[in-house]
């Protein structure tokens, strides 16, 4: 049995936030000047009252709205998210009620940030492979708008809302057919932990009770060291698509296409080119959405499906690196529906 | 390190005109010295020099000098 992506699917909050507007507010970054640095345009922000359970639903409503699959086909569902409408339940079991998947349906969230795509698909394939499930949805959803202070610009340029939507399911492949969803490499450096973190409203911060890091109470709310996060990036991700090629005898000539986390154009321009990765092999796409944290891969791939850049027995190596500090990459064979 | 081809590497970065830079700038003074170019002189650390320089680092040079002494074979 293989593991495949047969379809995804995404869905953005209304509101848009265009460079205009954050110009206006920081009139010493001029409009030209954010495109030009982070390749974004415009990114989607969800409103007062709209949580990533929302964003979710509305990814997924997407999904079953193409009549190729429906609820009753879904006995897992896997949520990825790091901010969730509650501490507890988790997010996968309110989504699982409202898209009414049926109650045999094993449902549970994983809190991981851009490397969380990967993994998600390395949970599926596990489950799917051992026969513990047929078809898995895996949904990515964050609302990181809501963690972001208003005159912080370094952040509130870069990161926008939004959720998508996998149908992972599995397919008679003949003997030895490689993997549809494989080799995976993950790895993990929790030293860089404060390079990207909210601290505020965790147990620590003393939200709940007087917390042994009462500095924390007064944190502010998303805090990103983005040069750190840079130098982590450029330590770990060629490493990681040099592993990824071993791993799976492919050449570099031999992958289609290389997706990466979509974390601005800047620093993906840089990676694209120690790598030695032709821009033809390169996806990107993150102009109009931003970076959307574990979302961005599933979109760009949505994206090429779309526009037909994606087509079927394709090979393709995606990477998602950030929070945490953590990583994951794995060798896709598109298939599809 | 070559002095001329690191200014010239930095003026890129902060988008100057080729010769602006002397090599005793204050980095206050560069208007175009922001959290964007700092990412840019990490770039151009790993990518020229092959080093990786710390972010904290960066920030804490207060003039284009103190930017060169971070790379190897700093003059």
């Amino acid at each position: 049995m293989n593991a495949h992506i047969r379809q995804i699917e995404y869905a953005l909050p209304a509101r848009v936030l265009g460079n205009e507007e954050i110009a206006a507010q920081f009139p010493d970054w001029s409009v030209g000047k954010i495109s030009a640095k982070t390749g974004i345009s415009e990114r989607h922000i969800a409103a007062k009252d709209e949580y990533s359970s929302d964003l979710a639903f509305s990814a997924c409503r997407k999904l079953f709205d193409t009549g190729t699959c429906a609820p009753a086909d879904f006995d897992f569902l896997i949520l990825c998210t790091q901010s969730p409408d509650y501490f507890l339940p988790s997010t996968a079991c309110l989504l699982q009620s409202r898209l009414n998947l049926p109650q045999s349906c094993g449902a549970f969230d994983f809190n991981l940030g851009c490397s969380g795509y990967v993994y998600g698909l390395g949970v599926a394939k596990g489950l799917i492979e051992t026969g513990q499930a047929r078809n898995v949805l895996l949904v990515t959803a964050e609302t990181y708008s809501k963690f972001l202070r208003e005159d912080d610009k370094t952040v509130r340029t870069i990161f926008g809302d939004a959720a998508t939507a996998t149908w992972v399911a599995g397919r008679e492949a003949p003997a030895g057919a490689p993997a549809d969803l494989g080799p995976f490499v993950y790895g993990t450096d929790g030293s860089g932990a404060d390079n990207l973190i909210v601290k505020r409203g965790g147990l620590r911060s003393g939200a709940f009770n007087a917390g042994p890091d009462a500095q924390a109470a007064a944190a502010p709310l998303l805090h990103m060291n983005g040069p750190e996060i840079f130098n982590f990036t450029l330590r770990v991700v060629p490493g990681c698509v040099k592993q990824l090629l071993e791993r799976s005898g492919l050449s570099l000539e031999a992958v289609d296409f290389f997706v990466m986390h979509q974390a601005n154009r800047y620093m993906l321009e840089h990676l694209r080119d120690k790598m030695g990765i032709p821009p033809s092999k390169f996806m990107v796409f993150m102009e109009n959405t931003g970076n959307t944290v574990s979302s961005t891969i599933p979109i760009a791939l949505h994206e090429a499906l779309k526009s037909g850049l994606l087509k079927q027995g394709q090979v393709l190596l995606l990477v998602g690196f950030g929070v945490g500090c953590s990583w994951g990459g794995a060798v896709v064979r598109w298939q599809g529906l | 390190m070559d002095q001329n081809a690191f200014l010239r590497n930095l003026e890129t970065i902060c988008e100057l005109k080729t010769g602006t830079l002397k090599g005793y700038e204050r980095l206050s003074n560069i208007e175009t010295w922001d959290s964007l170019a700092i990412l840019g002189f990490i770039a151009m650390a790993d990518k020229i020099y092959s080093a990786t320089v710390k972010g904290e680092d960066v920030a804490g040079c207060k003039t284009v000098e103190d930017l060169a002494a971070l790379l190897p074979n700093a003059p």
